[in-house]
């Protein structure tokens, strides 16, 4: 059903880097599974190799350092990430992403690292992870690097990654003294579904910076301008992130919304956004 | 209806359940036969396109397969009313995923691999996707050799030259007429997309082809004797020559209630030498090949009183029936003669029209056509409401049919037809009706109130019937044979019951057995319509009854004394007098053994059935006449509350009330309704197929074909049963299955234009279209 | 064992555990839900290769020395198994529910239950048989949560007669 391939599961990245190179573009990273696996059985892809990277313990990192800097690995399911009461604590809009994507069956095998490297422009972790300034570090046998999140989106399902390179980790910045985060997703019913317009966004009172970033309304999820709240009213604010928003958009009419309501809908997501991350006496 | 019951009437819980959560339960596709092959389908990309060749030599030249086959093989047509189908197509293709080609293999991996080497050269055609564009001079023809169908006469009514399979007409006094005199009018078009059933367990068939031009089938149905006689009259073969088996059946909701894979199991397995082959849809050809539900397009005109008496009702159903007519036909002929809703109406005409498209053909869905036309018609009648001035629920009180009057095919309208003011008034005063509703909780949403009304009657043929056998076991339990099936409904479960009760025999001692088979178990129709419990439940009444003759008519001659004079209880007969003389069931069931040796009687099988009775065929031209063993009315109230920024609708509570005339189980009833509404309220909001313009299904997949999940549910749902009993059922019971789906968009819709002063005439009532009508109110002046 | 092998068709066609069933192929009906180390996971997305080393639990292994788990007398209970086909996912993963959470709220129960897609029973009964289950509830006859109400006011639950329907009545 899913084609025919040969299936390895490296303990070492070395060895996992050493096995995509030898297949080239025939080979792919198997981490959670459940975009690839359904692209296979469509037909969308054809592979002759899966490498399966969860027994590489580099990869099932998922801690936070003295500093507050969050490290999420390629090979951590979803739910290990939202259960993790640190994180709850310190990036809610983190959790809430994860909260929405797919069931809870299968947020036991997806990850957020799968979840971005399949750059869907409705990829559910990406706007939070871009308004929280995270990057991807990728390794490949020339290296490692470290890769902006707003860099990492180049086109519909397209990343910058080179073929031989393997995204290894996320890592988000230590947040600013209470930062709050906060992510919306409009779906088309309360159950699982893909977004059919999202916004996320963080506001950290210290800085006053306000970060916004929007999904599925372009090719590619958007990180937004900041925008410096000061002493603007938060009326004020919502239009000017509404604005940025509908300069920014370019949706299109598909099976799951039109470009109409996609336009409609957004700004309202953005405003509820914005009222939320800047209520008086918010938690994080 | 005054006796005491002991068993009907309660919370049995089903026995197969047990099977169920344990993971016994035994579906086609958990069945494996020595040798079993498995088949892949190849299905045609156009909508609409000749086909001009067909290369299976490279699929046939995978090791492993064992049969592939083209419609070219075939010349065979299949058809429930109108034969205009073939088991793969022949000539051309009629819809984007239709069956083209399909190969039997020893692996499905096989045979996929062999399907994609498949070689089909199509030459596109000209298509028509929309029923009235369909309907107008100069369409496309989906079937040009219409004329030379087979279909059932009298009953049907093709059109040949045109796209037209069928029109039914209602014609009651002078309605045009009427209109035109009436205080005040309405008129309203509304639009119904075609939905799927999505059972759990798709489509899946085993057949194996038999020495002898027989064959064998296991098959995921509703009606093993629809499939075998269908497949008797296509293959021209003798009924006795097809066995049909019916296994667990992981839910139908009419999509299984026809022929579906069962034709190209059995023509694969006879390619493949007589060994079995399982076809089994996956979820996307449960989709985009298996049939759906039709669309329809309605357009509604009513006539009233200035004091809210309507006068008349003119309606214009055109129905999308797709590729093929399969139910679509009689959908189209039940939907007209309920078309006017439960209303006293005295000029009433109706045209429903079957039209073919280039789409995946209909048929029977849970409601058969009822709720898509009651989408119209209880929207309109809240619209004329409201145009007079008048409380909805008043007005239809005014007009909702009772004893006395006659329904729009000229029924007489009795007190054995329940009570649909009843229902009206329980759901109205369930859900606070006349309160305006609580403020809601956040500025940006509004809440609005709805109702509507809801009936149908069993759509059957004139002779329907069903048989059931009853036989003791050495024990002295019964075994009960039907061939009606539980694919979930609950009825196995009430018929033992029943057999319970009338045997007096405690629960526990009553067998149903799962499994049909058309060769062991009786005839039954087809389990569809809500007819199952009612008519399943008055044979297994009389078979009881032929039980007990026995047991009576033994004890009697082993006692001594006459046979008038036993009673039965407790699984114990008795001369009345002298109940220390009980001989036990036990000591009957095989017949009756003297201490002497001499035996009496024998196996005690008791057989019963039902046939419908007094229905007649509807005139061509009027269609007046008497199509119903039986109506069931209801009503739902909801409340709902509305995101005006988002569209988004939340249910807060719906009220369901259905006259049941006699609740035989309130656990599977209560099943029934909480599982109908549900499954209404993904028609409301979420449900409906999208095509491209060339005809392509958009969303065959749970990844946009959404279904309502376990955070969909309304914050509450209120069951009520009303028990006005119907002469004529067993205990007083009507059908009830398909009832609770039925107006539950009309009732939403309703609310919604309470709640927005917006009347949305298009399904589903999804964000979008909810939060776009709102921008065009606003827009508007 | 080929590598393309998913752990659905596994455990269906290898080993002949047919008690887990296929509803979509992608994941997002959730019918062959199965515990991979005590997880809930749709073991459609699954390749069989993957489990080595890990512990699969599957619905035939619910019950215990024939007897039905408190879990599974729930579901015959309250009504929430009609055709049965989305049932064994659903005890899966109501099984991972209460395994990791036994004392779970409404809310907790709907998330751990929403990726399991049901059409015959309009859920209420299912959540209500985990609800019984976590509470342990003694088995009582009777509908669901919430009576089943007439429209002139009696309840239909209060309709179960005095006398034991296990034993038969009188011709």
């Amino acid at each position: 059903m899913l084609g025919r391939f040969d299936y390895e599961r490296p303990t070492s990245l070395a060895e996992a880097a050493r096995l995509l190179t030898e297949c080239g573009s025939s080979a792919a990273v198997l981490a959670g599974g459940t975009d690839l696996l359904v692209d296979l059985r469509a037909g969308r892809r054809i592979v002759r190799l899966l490498v399966g990277v969860k027994r590489i313990d580099a990869l099932r990192r998922l801690d936070v350092d003295s500093a507050g800097e969050l490290t999420i690995g390629a090979a951590v399911p979803l739910n290990e990430m939202i259960e993790r009461a640190a994180i709850r604590r310190t990036h809610p809009g983190l959790v809430q992403a994860a909260e929405s994507i797919a069931t809870y069956q299968l947020r036991n095998r997806a990850t957020a690292v799968g979840n971005l490297c399949n750059a869907s422009p409705a990829a559910d972790m990406a706007p939070i992870l871009l308004a929280l300034g995270a990057c991807l570090i990728a390794w490949s046998p020339r290296g490692e690097r470290t890769i902006p999140l707003s860099s990492l989106f180049v086109g519909v399902k397209k990343t910058c990654l080179a073929p031989d390179e393997i995204a290894t980790e996320l890592r988000v910045p230590a947040p600013e003294p209470g930062l709050r985060s906060r992510f919306l997703k409009q779906q088309r019913l309360r159950g699982h579904d893909l977004a059919v317009s999202s916004a996320a966004g963080t506001y950290a009172p210290s800085t006053g910076v306000l970060r916004l970033a929007v999904g599925s309304c372009a090719p590619t999820p958007l990180l937004l301008e900041p925008i410096e709240v000061g002493r603007s009213s938060r009326a004020a604010v919502e239009e000017k992130a509404v604005r940025a928003v509908q300069v920014a958009m370019r949706p299109i009419s598909d099976t799951r919304a039109s470009a109409d309501y996609r336009r409609a809908v957004l700004p309202v997501l953005v405003k509820r956004l914005v009222a939320d991350l800047l209520a008086e006496g918010g938690a994080p | 209806m005054t006796r005491e019951l002991r068993v009907v009437g309660t919370s049995v819980p089903r026995d197969d359940a047990i099977d169920k959560v344990t993971g016994a339960a035994r579906y086609t596709t958990d069945l494996a036969l020595p040798g079993m092959l498995h088949a892949t389908i190849l299905t045609s990309p156009h909508a609409s396109a000749r086909i001009v060749g067909v290369d299976l030599t490279d699929a046939r030249s995978v090791p492993g397969v064992r049969a592939v086959l083209a419609g070219s093989d075939l010349d065979v047509r299949l058809g429930l009313y109108l034969r205009d189908k073939r088991i793969l197509a022949r000539d051309v293709v009629r819809y984007q995923g239709e069956p083209v080609a399909a190969v039997a293999a020893d692996t499905l991996d096989v045979a996929r691999e062999a399907c994609r080497r498949i070689r089909v050269e199509y030459e596109e055609l000209p298509a028509v996707f929309d029923p009235r564009d369909a309907m107008a001079a100069g369409a496309p023809l989906v079937h040009p050799d219409l004329a030379g169908y087979d279909h059932m006469r009298g009953v049907f009514f093709p059109r040949p030259g045109t796209n037209v399979a069928h029109h039914q007409k209602i014609r009651k006094g002078d309605a045009p007429a009427s209109l035109a005199a009436a205080d005040v009018r309405l008129e309203a078009s509304f639009y119904n997309p075609p939905v799927q059933h999505v059972p759990m367990e798709t489509h899946a068939s085993i057949a194996q082809a038999l020495p002898e031009d027989r064959v064998e089938i296991w098959t995921s149905s509703q009606s093993p004797y629809t499939v075998r006689h269908l497949l008797s009259v296509c293959l021209g073969l003798p009924h006795a020559a097809i066995r049909v088996h019916v296994p667990y059946v992981g839910g139908g909701f009419g999509g299984k209630a026809g022929l579906g894979l069962e034709p190209l199991a059995t023509v694969l397995s006879r390619a493949a030498g007589g060994r079995p082959v399982l076809v089994s849809a996956t979820r996307e050809e449960e989709f985009n090949t298996m049939p759906s539900r039709q669309g329809l397009h309605s357009t509604i005109k009513i006539g009233s009183t200035c004091d809210g008496r309507i006068t008349a009702l003119e309606a214009t159903y055109v129905w999308d029936a797709g590729a093929y007519a399969d139910y679509g036909v009689n959908v189209g002929r039940a939907a007209a003669y309920s078309g006017a809703g439960p209303y006293a109406i005295e000029h009433c005409s109706i045209d429903s029209y079957v039209v073919y498209t280039n789409k995946v053909y209909g048929t029977a869905y849970r409601g058969f056509g009822h709720l898509e036309v009651l989408w119209g018609i209880e929207r309109v009648m809240d619209q004329m409401a409201r145009k007079l001035g008048l409380d909805p629920a008043e007005f239809r009180r005014r007009n909702l049919l009772k004893e006395g009057d006659t329904t729009i095919t000229g029924e007489p309208f009795t007190a054995g037809h329940g009570k649909p003011v009843e229902c009206l008034d329980a759901v109205a005063k369930a859900i606070g009706w006349g309160r305006p509703p609580a403020a809601a909780s956040d500025p940006r949403k509004v809440r609005g109130k709805g109702i509507a009304m809801l009936h149908k009657a069993p759509a059957m043929p004139t002779y329907t019937s069903c048989a059931v056998v009853i036989k003791l076991d050495e024990d002295g339990a019964a075994d009960v044979l039907v061939s009606g099936v539980d694919y979930g409904q609950g009825t196995y479960t009430v018929l033992r019951q029943i057999a319970a009760e009338e045997l007096c025999l405690p629960i526990g001692k009553v067998h149903i057995t799962w499994e049909c088979d058309t060769a062991l178990t009786p005839y039954d129709w087809q389990t569809v319509a809500s007819r199952f419990s009612y008519m399943g439940g008055n044979a297994v009444i009389e078979a009881a009854a032929d039980c007990l003759r026995q047991v009576r008519a033994v004890a009697a001659q082993a006692l001594g004394v006459a046979p008038e004079t036993i009673v039965c209880e407790d699984e114990l007969a008795f001369p009345a007098a002298e109940p220390g003389r009980a001989i036990a069931y036990k000591d009957l069931a095989l017949g009756y053994t003297f201490p002497n040796g001499n035996a009496i009687g024998g196996p005690i099988i008791g057989h019963g059935r039902f046939i419908a009775t007094g229905l007649t065929h509807l005139n061509p031209e009027t269609g007046q006449g008497r199509p119903a063993q039986f109506w069931t009315y209801g009503a739902h109230a909801v409340e709902i509350e509305v995101d005006t920024e988002t569209g988004e609708i939340e249910i807060l509570h719906i009220a369901t009330a259905v006259d049941a005339g006699k609740v035989l189980n309130p656990l599977s009833c209560t099943g029934q309704v909480i599982g109908g509404v549900v499954q209404g309220l993904g028609s409301t909001l979420h449900e409906g197929f999208q095509f491209d313009d060339k005809g392509q299904l958009l969303n065959p997949s749970f990844v946009d074909y959404k279904i309502p999940t376990a955070k969909d549910l309304p914050r509450r749902m209120t069951p009520i049963f009303l028990e006005n009993p119907q002469p004529g059922g067993p205990y007083g019971a009507r059908g009830v299955a398909e009832h609770p789906m039925i107006s539950v968009p009309s009732a939403i819709g309703n609310a919604l234009a309470d709640a927005l002063g917006i009347d949305y005439t298009v399904l589903p009532l999804s964000p979008e279209r909810v939060l776009l009508g709102i921008q065009k109110k606003d827009k508007t002046p | 064992m080929p590598s393309e092998l998913t752990l659905l068709e596994f455990l269906r066609n290898r080993l002949y555990l047919t008690g887990t069933k296929e509803g979509c192929g992608i994941g997002e009906c959730g019918a062959c839900t199965v515990l991979l180390d005590e997880k809930p996971v749709t073991a459609c997305l699954v390749l069989a290769v993957e489990v080595d080393g890990c512990i699969v639990e599957t619905v035939e292994g619910e019950a215990t020395g024939g007897q039905l788990s408190v879990l599974q007398r729930a579901f015959v209970e309250t009504g929430a198994v009609q055709c049965g086909f989305c049932t064994p996912g659903m005890i899966m993963s109501a099984r991972g529910l209460l395994r990791r959470n036994p004392n779970p709220s409404d809310e907790e129960i709907v998330e751990a239950m929403a990726g399991n897609l049901c059409r015959c029973t309009g859920y209420e009964a299912i959540l209500a048989a985990v609800r019984r289950a976590a509470a342990a509830v003694r088995p009582a006859v009777g509908p669901l949560a919430g009576e089943v109400g007439l429209a002139d006011g009696r309840s239909l639950r209060g309709a179960v007669p005095k006398r034991d329907p296990e034993k038969g009545g009188r011709r």
